[in-house]
């Protein structure tokens, strides 16, 4: 390297620049292979083996009631039975109770077909609105549920807080009636940040058009937890959302009796309404799949793996063996 | 095509094939751009008055070369980002999602694409500055211009039209001028117009005798000329105009003209007046607009885009379907009868439903076309070619210190996909350097030396020479002989003296060379045709003959050692006659009288026709000279035999008539003058022979050995005769004899005889229909041989003539099929024309990948017409590398270039393109699925802000990352398994079946990721009870996403250095702190406060590791089966070398700099100034040479060597502008 004068156009070394970073080089070699499947194996069973036995023993109680609770002179016509606000729409439930039910027990309904992630759904609300009394007049996206025919701003405007699920659920065991806690249902953030305390409901459902529950004007809108709840906006169409929780235990083999206010219609399209009762653990609700999945993929690992032990013992591939080279292999002519 | 025609003055009818011939030759002379037609009218100078200038208004000296100024830079450059078809669509999309159609807010598509706009607009302005500098420095040089009678020094940009100013030695010409005054007699002065056309030799220009005495200061002040000439225009080598001084018109022409870009040699300094100024000089209207190239790897690309622009549309259609059946007044929740703000949902009309659902979908789906993907592969380009091609030290050739230099960054990955290869002979394969090497006197050889190509072959043959060491003899350029036997008269005590004393006569006599510069051995220098002839004349004088005059009738020598050892005499010969070279006679005579009386013809040409005009008897000395002759001939020399005749004065006064005769007659004359050639150089006594080295640049065979091995397939196109063009074919290992060579030539005796006719048409006709039989036959022979089982390796040799009829639409077909079954083709006398001929010929008719090097502006055509064009640097003019893509110093680093840089950049890039698309179509994938649960309305599944920044943050830099440090194997491998590149040329890692499975892949992973994700979500809970939406759902699932295909990417890199682990866990890592942030400021979106309750659950933490794993395990599945049972060949290469360190650098750097004498001795000599001579074929031969002044004058026939002669009489022997430093 004697080229020291400063004309010379010699590029200075690097490592960068002359592509020789230190590296890691990984082969993917049959070793390789068969550790990593053995690996996660290994890995994932117990830790499916884990989800799964959490999820097994979460103790869930599900009973659907749209169909039991129409009437019979109305089963051919349910729609009927649920618009006539003359017909009264209570019903009652008696559920077995097949499993210790340990507190917390948390009550749940559960839509079917509800597409509450549709697109014109889950934009017809303003959290602006929701959030500030000072942005009451915020309804772009809320329309059609905008404005009163006042041409006064609805709060909570839009079609989610407006469609508010207003079935109610009263549940009594051995003649006792079991109270259902409504409070802390709600995520804290919600209550916190994103549903005003000075926000009140105003003009809602109001003039002709039926929607779901009515609100109480002088509960501001960071303790409505059933709207809180319900304006969650759900993944799927069908979805479930918390009702409640019981703080006290229901033992095995009890009935349980639930009387249902059957309000929400469901029926013009084709919907199901279910009531669920559920304990928790560190997994949450009762979910199979994730332990399943772990169960099958650890289990499939291991498959692979002794296929691959089998490959390796029955047809063998030394290791940079030059007779796999292509040129080898078919010789250029 | 037809410019290049039309631009030869008239006269012979365009149909006749010599016509077409003639002009396909003389398209030597390239032009730059095409000549535009002239404007109408002239323009007046003024010379030395600026007030009577300035009313005309001509345009300034400043000349600009920058795309954009300050106003023009955000329209211009926006308008040429939005040209580019991704751009557009991103915009068009953009402009949807502001209307209600959209699902996505406008940030999710504004975003990224003003961020792609930003880079692309940043690196445009920085370009822009680049060039703004550049222009500056011009701009801001400082030439002597007259003012009040003294030299002001002023910058370029103020000078101005009728200015008069002074260029002093080796500067250049700030403007075009009109030359006045030079320092030298007779008002010459010298130009090297390398900038223009790349020539270096020196171009004489004279200015008027009128204004020679304008020089100094106070005398040019007192010029006042009137200059009258044609306005600006670009044809580089016409100028017409007048002079009017003291109400005399003079004529000028373009031998007056110095043009801008050219500079001044040899002549202290000239003074000159300003004709054209700034962008009106012809070299700036010859700007040329080098048509950019666009890699094969991008407009496969294109296929791929729009094949995702075709899935996007079936997505949109399959979703706008299931849109149109789904909306229904039932969802009473929906209010859908209302219709509210848009059309958008109204049961009532399914059709509207069904077209804007279609925009919803198109908007919600855009990321499936990856916006960032051709910014990104800019980038790693651009970083690919300016910090590792143009810093590679083993490309950087310390001689003549220069590095490799990409010119373009577009086309990187098309070196690895290279297949056929180009090349030019001279200066590219061979330094055009001619030494005399060996020779053989009366039967006995002398000369120590081996030839580069003898020790490849004793190399193969498993031999070890060393090489000898350099002895300490005075050797120069073009003499490289090493023989003491016949070193400082040593050759007087060889069994054979008087022949050695014919011989070395021979060699001072018998040459059309001239000499220069002072009359002493060291300093002067020998000026001549063709180099061989130069190196037979400095042989001559090494061996103690040293020529140093010549008059037009005499020829001086002065000979040492011939009377006795140390005797120094100066002897004349008297030259009679000269019998010149052509390539029908394929020798060179020369008839002379000694001071004693005696009268000699000197011979020497190829040995065939020599040995035919020997005289009979010495059988033996034939023999053994022709064993001789092909020994040097298997070791790449070019040959020439050595024969003489006494001539007694009665024969040569009779033979004279007729050669007087001959001479002066007016039709046919060289007809006849062949004919009477023939008469004399008979009879002849043969003395020896002489091999003379054409030295191929350094490790040209190996570099090409090992291009082959890689698949490459070289052709050698070249100006030289068949006979040269075959023996440098055989000295680079192009041809050897196991391969069967089809020769298709038009030197048969056939055909000759038919031109002998002279009738054109029959002799088209003629060559036509034997080419076409030619080409038939060889077909179908060569069919034959593939067909069969011998595995015998083909090769092709046509030389241009034939070419031209060959290249004939209907015979291409033929052509081409032939010599794609060859592996190596050269075709001789091949005019620039035709090189880039045969080069588009393979380019679109194979569908191949091509790539030309060459280093003259007779490759220019090439160079532009292949794929990638590679120009040789360093070394000569720069008109080749200005119009090349890359620029490298020596042939060999081609090794570097394609298979080490190339195959890499394909590497990557295929990698890179690949995994854009695949994690994109993930995405959107994903989101998708999501569609058939949301009633098809086009609900988005993930956050604006994360869809927006998916590309542009959390998936871009590691993808990056690879396009520039993934290597398969490094440098030194892909050197020794050149057979790594086959891979390239088969394009084996871009092509749909890796698109296909990649889709697979793809799909397979969305499937998981969204099911996954959601599947465990539908009843999973809080352990708090409280459950999850769509928003905390989405923010799960992209968290999989982007782990997933971050990890992705790490699997499929063959190396990971630190930049890999940091860019993929930064990735990731910056998806979670912009989660953190996002989910605690942004109190209105869904997301709000999502990722703490995720993080509080199991479910997000047994999802980010399940999912990951679940879905590459098809890939990690695939990869390892893949290894298993059909490795690739670089994957053999990884295992066999598995165990070895990484080579360090700095000591495989220094092998390519360690230099032996031996080099250092030819790295000297190829610093030398040399010959410029382009065609130099098997002795002395110049086909197609021609001056740069035949050109200019209009005169196509080529320099005859009594031109030469005739020049050496008119010029004063002290002048010669080589030499000559005032």
């Amino acid at each position: 390297m004697d080229q020291k004068n400063k004309n010379s156009k010699k590029p200075v070394y690097s490592k960068f620049s002359q592509q020789e970073l230190p590296a890691w080089k990984p082969i993917l070699t049959p070793g390789w292979v068969i550790a990593s499947y053995i690996t996660i194996g290994a890995l994932f069973i117990p830790i499916g083996l884990l989800a799964w036995t959490a999820s097994d023993s979460v103790v869930e109680i599900v009973d659907r009631y749209d169909e039991a609770c129409v009437p019979d002179d109305f089963s051919k016509n349910p729609q009927s039975y649920i618009q006539n606000p003359n017909i009264k729409k209570t019903c009652t439930r008696s559920i077995k109770v097949p499993k210790k039910l340990v507190a917390p027990i948390f009550v749940y309904y559960q839509l079917e077909n509800f597409y509450q992630n549709h697109r014109r759904f889950v934009k017809s609300r303003s959290d602006k609105q929701l959030r500030d009394v000072k942005a009451e007049n915020d309804t772009k996206f809320c329309l059609p549920i905008a404005y009163d025919y006042d041409n006064k701003p609805i709060v909570p405007c839009g079609l989610i807080a407006w469609s508010l699920f207003n079935d109610t659920y009263k549940i009594s065991t051995r003649g006792k009636d079991i109270s259902i806690e409504k409070k802390g249902i709600a995520w804290k953030s919600d209550a916190k940040a994103k549903f005003g305390s000075n926000v009140y409901p105003k003009n809602f459902q109001k003039d002709g058009l039926i929607g779901g529950a009515t609100l109480d004007e002088s509960i501001p809108l960071s303790e409505q937890e059933d709207l809180m709840v319900w304006m969650r906006t759900a993944a799927l169409p069908t979805f479930r959302k918390l009702y409640g929780k019981i703080n006290t235990d229901i033992e095995a083999h009890d009935t349980i009796k639930v009387e249902i206010q059957n309000n929400y219609n469901t029926y013009k399209f084709g919907g199901r309404k279910k009531l669920v009762l559920s304990t928790t653990t560190w997994i949450g609700g009762k979910n199979d799949f994730v332990g399943m999945a772990y169960i099958s993929v650890g289990g499939i690992c291991l498959f692979m793996a002794i296929n691959f032990i089998l490959l390796y013992v029955f047809r063998p591939r030394r290791l940079g063996d030059p007779s796999y080279l292509s040129w080898n292999r078919h010789p250029i002519t | 095509m037809k410019g290049w025609r039309g631009s030869r003055q008239g006269g012979d009818s365009a149909s006749s094939p010599v016509a077409v011939e003639r002009s396909l030759t003389s398209s030597s002379s390239i032009r730059l751009g095409r000549v535009q037609p002239q404007a109408p009218g002239h323009r007046t100078v003024f010379c030395n008055d600026r007030d009577a200038n300035h009313l005309a208004k001509y345009k300034g000296n400043a000349v600009s070369t920058t795309k954009y100024n300050v106003i023009t830079f955000l329209p211009k450059g926006l308008y040429e980002q939005f040209r580019r078809v991704a751009n557009l669509y991103f915009l068009t999309i953009s402009c949807l999602s502001f209307t209600p159609v959209s699902p996505v807010s406008p940030i999710t598509n504004v975003i990224p694409l003003s961020l792609v706009l930003f880079v692309s607009l940043v690196k445009e302005a920085f370009e822009d500055w680049k060039r703004l500098q550049n222009d500056m420095t011009i701009n801001n040089s400082c030439v002597d211009v007259l003012q009040e009678q003294r030299w002001e020094s002023i910058p370029w940009k103020k000078l101005q039209v009728g200015d008069i100013v002074r260029v002093k030695q080796d500067g250049f010409f700030p403007a075009d001028l009109l030359l006045l005054a030079s320092t030298n007699p007779d008002g010459v002065c010298y130009t090297e117009t390398a900038n223009l056309d790349g020539e270096t030799n020196l171009k004489i220009r004279k200015a008027l005798e009128k204004t020679w005495d304008y020089v100094a200061p106070e005398k040019a002040s007192e010029f006042k000329g009137e200059i009258q000439c044609e306005q600006p225009n670009n044809s580089l080598y016409t100028f017409t105009g007048n002079l009017i001084l003291q109400k005399q018109t003079i004529p000028i022409g373009p031998n007056q003209i110095l043009l801008r870009g050219c500079n001044l040699r040899n002549t202290e300094y000239i003074v000159g007046a300003v004709i054209f100024t700034g962008h009106e000089t012809k070299v700036m209207m010859n700007a040329m607009n080098v048509p950019s190239k666009r890699s094969t790897l991008e407009r496969k690309l294109d296929k791929v885009i729009a094949t995702l622009f075709g899935v996007l549309l079936c997505m949109c259609l399959i979703g706008a379907i299931g849109s149109a059946v789904f909306v229904n007044k039932k969802y009473h929740y929906l209010e859908l009868w209302i219709s509210g703000d848009s059309q958008q949902f109204n049961p009532r009309n399914r059709f509207v439903v069904f077209v804007l659902s279609i925009f919803t979908l198109i908007t919600l789906y855009s990321p499936i076309i990856p916006i960032s993907l051709y910014v990104s592969i800019e980038m790693i380009k651009f970083i690919q070619s300016t910090k590792f091609i143009n810093n590679d030290l083993h490309m950087y050739h310390s001689e003549t210190n220069t590095p490799a230099l990409a010119r373009t960054s577009n086309l990187n990955e098309e070196l690895g996909q290279v297949e056929y290869i180009f090349s030019d002979k001279t200066g590219t394969l061979t330094r055009n350097l001619m030494e005399f090497f060996k020779c053989s006197i009366g039967g006995e050889t002398y000369g120590t030396g081996v030839t580069e190509i003898e020790m490849g072959a004793a190399r193969r043959n498993g031999l070890n020479i060393k090489e000898k060491t350099a002895s300490n003899t005075a050797r120069e350029k073009g003499f490289n002989f090493d023989d003491a036997r016949l070193m400082h008269g040593a050759w007087r005590n060889e069994p054979n003296p008087d022949m050695c004393k014919e011989f070395f006569r021979c060699l001072a006599i018998c040459h059309t060379v001239l000499p220069e510069g002072e009359e002493t051995p060291e300093k002067l220098r020998y000026q001549a045709a063709s180099p061989d002839e130069a190196a037979l004349v400095t042989a001559a004088k090494n061996f103690g003959f040293f020529f140093y005059r010549r008059t037009p009738t005499m020829i001086y020598v002065r000979e040492s050692h011939v009377e006795k050892i140390g005797k120094v005499q100066d002897v004349t010969y008297e030259i009679l006659n000269v019998l010149e070279f052509n390539s029908t006679r394929k020798r060179q005579s020369v008839v002379c009288r000694y001071g004693d009386g005696r009268l000699v013809l000197y011979c020497k040409g190829a040995d065939t026709v020599i040995y035919e005009r020997l005289a009979s008897g010495n059988d033996e000395l034939k023999k053994i000279s022709r064993e001789q002759l092909e020994q040097y001939g298997e070791a790449g020399l070019r040959t020439l035999c050595l024969a003489y005749r006494n001539l007694s004065p009665e024969t040569y006064e009779s033979w004279n008539e007729k050669f007087i005769q001959a001479k002066s007659s007016l039709r046919d004359r060289e007809r006849k003058l062949d004919e009477v050639a023939e008469l004399i150089e008979k009879d002849l006594t043969l003395i020896g022979c002489t091999a003379i080295e054409d030295k191929l640049q350094e490790g040209v065979p190996s570099c090409i050995e090992t291009l082959s091995r890689a698949g490459i397939k070289i052709w050698v196109l070249t100006g030289d005769k068949l006979e040269t063009a075959i023996n440098i074919a055989y000295a680079c290992k192009l041809i050897n004899n196991d391969m069967k060579q089809f020769v298709i030539s038009s030197e048969t005796d056939a055909i000759r005889e038919v031109e002998s006719r002279g009738d054109q048409v029959e002799i088209a006709q003629f060559i036509r229909e034997t080419v076409k039989n030619e080409l038939q036959k060889c077909h179908e022979e060569a069919q034959h041989i593939v067909h069969g089982s011998t595995g015998q390796k083909l090769s092709l040799l046509i030389d241009g003539k034939c070419l031209m009829y060959a290249l004939d639409p209907n015979l291409r077909s033929t052509l081409l099929s032939l010599s794609l079954s060859c592996s190596s083709v050269v075709c001789c006398r091949v005019s620039p024309l035709q090189k880039a001929q045969v080069t588009r010929l393979v380019r679109k008719g194979a569908n191949k990948i091509t790539l030309s090097i060459g280093d003259g502006a007779n490759d220019v055509g090439m160079i532009q017409a292949a794929h990638v064009g590679v120009g040789i640097s360093g070394m000569e003019g720069m008109q080749a590398v200005m119009a090349s893509d890359f620029a490298i110093a020596q042939f060999r680093f081609l090794t570097d270039l394609l298979l080490v840089h190339g195959r890499w950049s394909y590497l990557r890039l295929c990698k890179v393109v690949s995994y854009f698309f695949y994690k994109n179509l993930t995405f959107t994938l994903t989101q998708f699925w999501y569609t058939f649960q949301t009633g098809y309305s086009g609900q988005r599944f993930y956050d604006d802000w994360f869809q927006s920044l998916y590309n542009v943050i959390f998936t871009a830099l590691p993808v990056i990352i690879v396009g520039l440090l993934d290597k398969d194997v490094n440098a030194s491998l892909s050197k020794k398994y050149p057979q790594l590149y086959k891979q390239g040329i088969d394009n084996a890692f871009f092509n749909w079946k890796v698109v296909g499975t990649l889709a697979c892949f793809s799909v397979y992973q969305s499937v998981i990721v969204y099911n996954f994700a959601i599947a465990s979500s539908t009843t999973g809970l809080t352990s708090a009870g409280k459950i999850l939406g769509v928003w905390d759902i989405s923010t799960a699932a992209f968290t999989c996403l982007v782990i997933t295909v971050n990890l992705r990417l790490l699997m499929m890199c063959n190396t990971v250095t630190r930049w890999h682990s940091i860019s993929v866990g930064g990735s990731i890592l910056a998806w979670f702190i912009f989660i953190f942030i996002y989910s605690l400021v942004f109190v209105n979106k869904g997301t709000y406060f999502t990722i703490y309750v995720l993080m509080s659950t199991a479910y997000l933490y047994l999802l980010a590791i399940l999912v990951p794993i679940v879905a590459l395990l098809g890939d990690f599945l695939y990869q390892g089966a893949q290894r298993w049972f059909y490795p690739y060949d670089y994957q053999i290469v990884q295992e066999i070398h598995r165990h070895e360190p990484e080579s360090i650098g700095a000591g495989l750097l220094e092998v390519g700099n360690q230099l032996t004498p031996e080099e250092e001795r030819r790295y000297a000599f190829a610093l030398l100034p040399r010959e410029r001579s382009k065609h130099t074929g098997f002795a002395f031969d110049s086909p197609g040479y021609e001056s740069f002044f035949a050109t200019q004058q209009g005169v196509s026939a080529p320099q005859k060597p009594w031109d030469v002669i005739r020049r050496a009489s008119m010029k004063p022997k002290s002048k010669s502008p080589r030499t000559s430093r005032h």
